[in-house]
């Protein structure tokens, strides 16, 4: 067990390493001229790209920057932002808690409804239920998060009013900041602010977790399928054990293996997908930031962002694989 | 009083295809502690005619269409769900085919037996793997204390079937019912399987009935055989009197189309022409008879029933004496089951009737 | 027994004429799949003739009649700038068509090309060739697209650049797997037994097996495309000209009008998802026409 997740931690070296080749060069072979021209875009002068370049070694030769590079980041040092002056990792710490709290939000939210949607239809199949969950995974997967996102505001902010929609809480409560995790800082500032944190969450996960939720419903739907028809389900009923037995010991604990896998990938959807959730609900998380820093030209910062999402997207498929080994004896004992 | 008896067994299968008629009013009874074989090949009912007792057909296409089956008396045709559970595993056991797929992959073996044990048994964790052990000691898996907290995947062909076999027995059922058990293994172990089923049945009282396409295995370890073709019982009789007397021209065709030690150098293997009937179709007449070259006219409108060879014979349904039955128009006689052809001057097999030819 | 006593009696079934002509009568039979088409087809004619059918010229707005709600004159009502929002929404189904289409048709290419070599090679240039797709793979969906486009600039083609490498990946390892399989697999074995050609068996029997799942998995990816495309317009990533009607800019555009003129991100938002439909269910479609082996 140890062997395999050492053997995963290795291959992932590789390619995070050509993955910073790759930003590295992105960062020094940007159309209109080199990098400092396009950081600078319209405010580009001759001094000020000169500044520039000497500020941020762009004139020195490529091997050596290159070397600087990972250099700084070994010690935590991302950048910092052309437009604001501050540190990229500073920033980050401020702004990721959002972003983990919507994507968290979003996978509570597409796990919960999509795993118990795709048993249903699977236990019903061929039925009328079954249609409707289908029809629901199709529009899931068919309808953009920026579409469902401002559908969902018009619903339930801008006709019901019940639900807000704009950013993480209600600026008049004045909550400090403590963890820059909205929730978490609510319950310390006090216990009713919590509700206000959690409403703003609500239509924005919803929004995000509409296409994971549509693919574990399917996955979990065509997995219990095959499962139900699986020979050892048919001796679990032959030993006369129960339905409800049968259901969890049997066809559960075998339909959850690929469903797990797929865990994994759908992190990364939402990862992705909170760059346009973040727009649409106005939320103060990395995704907007990412949208932001491209506008601004502050392509450091954007250089820096990308390597940070593929860190986070490697790691959480890595848990998942091990998750995954674990709980399926077959790659465990072999 | 049998222990088991079937009684004109329907059952067929709802398909987008349209109907399957898989079994076509099969009856057959047996004894406390006897063994019966069940002979036929893919597709001729012998499985479904079992799934249906244990009533675990396929839902929700398998349907139990007609008959009884009256185990100790009781219809279980007509009990609901939960009485049945209570029967499954701890009066009539199932062992299947493939023991690869036929156990959990992600439960120990110690997990899937005690559960079948606590299922129909009020004993404690500590009993239930106490028994556990020594039913695995009995079926000869070595060292079973070590083995009891590994996967199926961890064990050989043999050794998974043997602990299916110890799943089963478990409980002591009265009836044991083996499908294909040993179809899937390699033919040495066949052998150590077989004796070992053979074995723990008798130690045991259980009743068993092997269900095979291979009269190999049947030879050995059963006292009676039904041959079933297309969902019907065609012959049925003492295992002796089957390999010896064959009478339907089936079962004379089965048994020339296995290739045996005795036979004489260059005697030709006869197989048996044609190909099984597409059960879509509802049966008309004897589904046999396309293929058959003892048919008359008979054979093409009316299936026969199962009745003795002997007519004034009393029907004796279990047991050593179990009077020989065929379900035949025309039988073939002792000499053409020994030759796999007919012998009588100027027969000919009957024609099909006009609307019956492609 | 001789021959002669055997009768066949064969069921009646209707003869079986090839891979291509059970699956499109298969597909014909699926009634979702062909709400799919259906829904494709208003999408590609309403491009193709978008030019002929729209009552307004998509670029040119008239000031006064700006943001006015569907009515007689505009079926759809007009935009901040005064311009006809029908019109705009089918010259939008052109860049959506051909930008969505084109880039799974780069990523088709590119996909298959680089699977194709590394199923086939092996070894050493496969190893290599996985681990560039891995370095892709790293960085998940749209970001991808998003850092090319970030790094391209603006335009169709920038796009169609951006969205068909993010989406190579997959198509790469699609053919990779099958081509790997097939290799091993059975009849190609006995195809080879019998002295075919190495050419002769990827033609005639690889390649049609591997193929299958690669056309529905680039349906459902032009449903995908459609959605990406949009995306990067929603972003301020599209095609760059401000004239030109793009679904995904036409609802940035109108996003501060959530409450005034709801309408302005109600239509290019249905265009989006009906669109994105219909290439879903023609891809389910496809994906049980093309299998024979799946139970019903």
């Amino acid at each position: 067990m140890a062997r395999f997740i050492i053997r995963r931690v290795l291959v992932a070296v590789p390619v995070l390493l050509g993955l910073s080749v790759i930003l590295f060069l992105f960062l020094r072979l940007l159309p209109g001229g080199g990098p400092a021209e396009a950081i600078l875009g319209q405010h580009a002068t001759p001094q000020l790209v000169a500044q520039i370049s000497a500020a941020q070694g762009f004139d020195r030769p490529l091997y050596e920057q290159y070397f600087n590079y990972i250099g700084r980041l070994l010690q935590g040092d991302f950048g910092s932002s052309f437009i604001d002056g501050r540190q990229v990792a500073d920033t980050f710490l401020i702004r990721f808690p959002g972003t983990l709290e919507l994507t968290m939000g979003a996978m509570i939210f597409a796990v919960g409804l999509g795993i118990p949607l795709g048993r249903l239809a699977a236990r019903h199949p061929n039925s009328w239920i079954d249609g409707v969950v289908t029809l629901i995974s199709l529009f899931g997967i068919s309808i953009p998060v920026f579409v469902l996102g401002y559908s969902l505001a018009f619903i339930f902010g801008v006709q019901l009013h019940w639900l807000p929609t704009f950013g993480q809480i209600d600026p008049r409560l004045d909550i400090p900041p403590v963890t820059h995790f909205a929730i978490i800082d609510a319950i310390l500032a006090g216990h009713w602010y919590v509700i206000d944190a959690v409403s703003h969450l609500i239509l924005p996960s919803i929004a995000l977790g509409s296409i994971p939720l549509a693919v574990f419903t399917r996955i979990t739907r065509a997995s219990v399928i095959d499962v139900s028809n699986e020979d050892y389900v048919r001796t679990a009923r032959a030993k006369g054990l129960t339905e409800r037995r049968v259901n969890s010991r049997h066809i559960m604990r075998n339909a959850w293996l690929p469903v797990t896998t797929v865990i994994g990938l759908e992190t990364g959807a939402l990862l992705a997908g909170a760059v346009l959730t973040e727009t649409v609900f106005t939320w103060n998380g990395v995704g907007s930031w990412v949208v932001t820093s491209i506008q601004n030209h502050d392509y450091i910062v954007v250089q820096s962002l990308v390597l940070i999402f593929a860190v986070i997207f490697m790691t959480v498929n890595l848990i998942v694989d091990v998750g995954y080994a674990f709980l399926n004896p077959r790659i465990r004992y072999s | 009083m049998p222990l088991l008896s079937v009684q004109d067994l329907v059952v067929q299968f709802r398909t987008h295809d349209g109907t399957v008629h898989a079994v076509n009013g099969v009856s057959f009874d047996l004894d406390e502690g006897e063994t019966l074989g069940l002979v036929g090949e893919s597709g001729c009912g012998k499985s479904v005619t079992n799934l249906a007792v244990m009533r675990l057909l396929p839902q929700p296409a398998g349907h139990i269409e007609g008959g009884r089956v009256l185990f100790q008396e009781e219809d279980l045709i007509r009990l609901d769900e939960s009485e049945m559970r209570d029967i499954r595993g701890k009066d009539i056991a199932m062992i299947f085919q493939d023991p690869m797929t036929s156990l959990n992959p992600v439960l120990t073996i110690e997990e899937q037996m005690v559960e079948t044990i606590r299922a129909h048994k009020r004993v404690s964790k500590k009993e239930a793997r106490a028994r556990t052990l020594e039913l695995l000691q009995t079926v000869g898996i070595p060292q079973p204390e070590t083995r009891l907290r590994d996967f199926p995947h961890q064990f050989s062909g043999g050794m998974r079937q043997r602990v299916m076999i110890a799943m089963a027995l478990a409980l002591q059922p009265k009836l044991l019912i083996a499908d294909e058990p040993t179809t899937a293994l390699d033919v040495t172990i066949q052998a150590q399987v077989l004796d070992l089923l053979q074995r723990l049945a008798a130690e045991f009282g259980t009743a068993v009935i092997l269900i095979t396409h291979d009269l190999g295995v049947v030879a050995g370890m059963t006292k009676r055989i039904n041959v079933m073709y297309a969902g019907y019982v065609v012959e049925s009789a003492t295992t002796g009197d089957l390999f010896a007397r064959p009478r339907h021209p089936y079962t004379v065709g089965l048994l020339h189309s296995m290739p045996r030690l005795d036979a004489q150098p260059g005697e030709p293997l006869i197989p048996i022409e044609g190909t099984p009937p597409d059960l879509r179709q509802a049966p008309k007449g004897c589904p046999f008879a396309p293929r058959c070259a003892w048919r008359v006219d008979a054979c093409w409108t009316t299936m026969p029933t199962l009745d003795p060879i002997d007519e004034t014979a009393q029907i004796v349904t279990t047991g050593p004496k179990a009077t020989h039955r065929i379900a035949c128009w025309n039988p073939a006689t002792a000499e053409e089951g020994i030759h796999a052809h007919p012998n009588r001057p100027g027969f000919t097999p009957a024609p099909p009737p006009a609307e019956a030819v492609s | 027994m001789t021959s002669s006593t055997a009768v066949v009696i064969a069921p009646t079934a209707r003869a079986s004429r090839g891979l291509w002509h059970d699956a499109l009568r298969r597909l014909l039979r699926n009634g979702p799949a062909i709400i799919g088409l259906i829904f494709i087809a208003i999408f590609v004619v309403g491009a193709i003739l978008a030019p002929y059918i729209s009552p307004y010229d998509p670029t040119i707005g008239v000031l006064s009649q700006s943001r006015q709600g569907p009515n007689m004159t505009h079926l759809m009502g007009t935009d901040l700038q005064g311009r006809d929002e029908l019109s705009r929404i089918l010259y939008g189904a052109r860049i959506s068509l051909t930008v969505g289409v084109t880039a799974v048709f780069f990523g088709l290419i590119g996909g298959t090309i680089v699977g194709s070599i590394a199923g086939a090679a092996g070894g050493v240039v496969d190893g290599v060739l996985m681990r560039i797709i891995d370095v892709l793979l790293a960085v998940p969906g749209i970001l991808l697209a998003i850092g090319i486009v970030a790094w391209l600039g603006h335009g169709e083609i920038q796009i169609m650049l951006a969205v068909g490498v993010s989406y190579s990946p997959m198509f790469a390892r699609l053919l990779r797997g099958s081509l790997l399989a097939l290799r091993e697999s059975d009849y190609v074995l006995a195809a080879r037994s019998m002295g075919a050609s190495p050419l002769r068996i990827l033609l005639r029997h690889m390649l049609p097996n591997a193929l299958t799942p690669l056309i529905v998995q680039a349906t459902l990816a032009a449903a995908t495309a459609i959605i990406d495309v949009a995306g990067l317009g929603f972003l301020g990533l599209g095609p760059g000209d401000p004239r030109i009607a793009e679904w995904g800019e036409m609802l940035t555009d109108s996003s501060r009008f959530l409450q005034s003129a709801p309408y302005l991100i109600l239509f290019p938002g249905a265009a989006i998802v009906i669109s994105a439909v219909g290439f879903n269910l023609l891809g389910d479609g496809l994906r049980e026409a093309l299998d024979p082996r799946l139970k019903r």
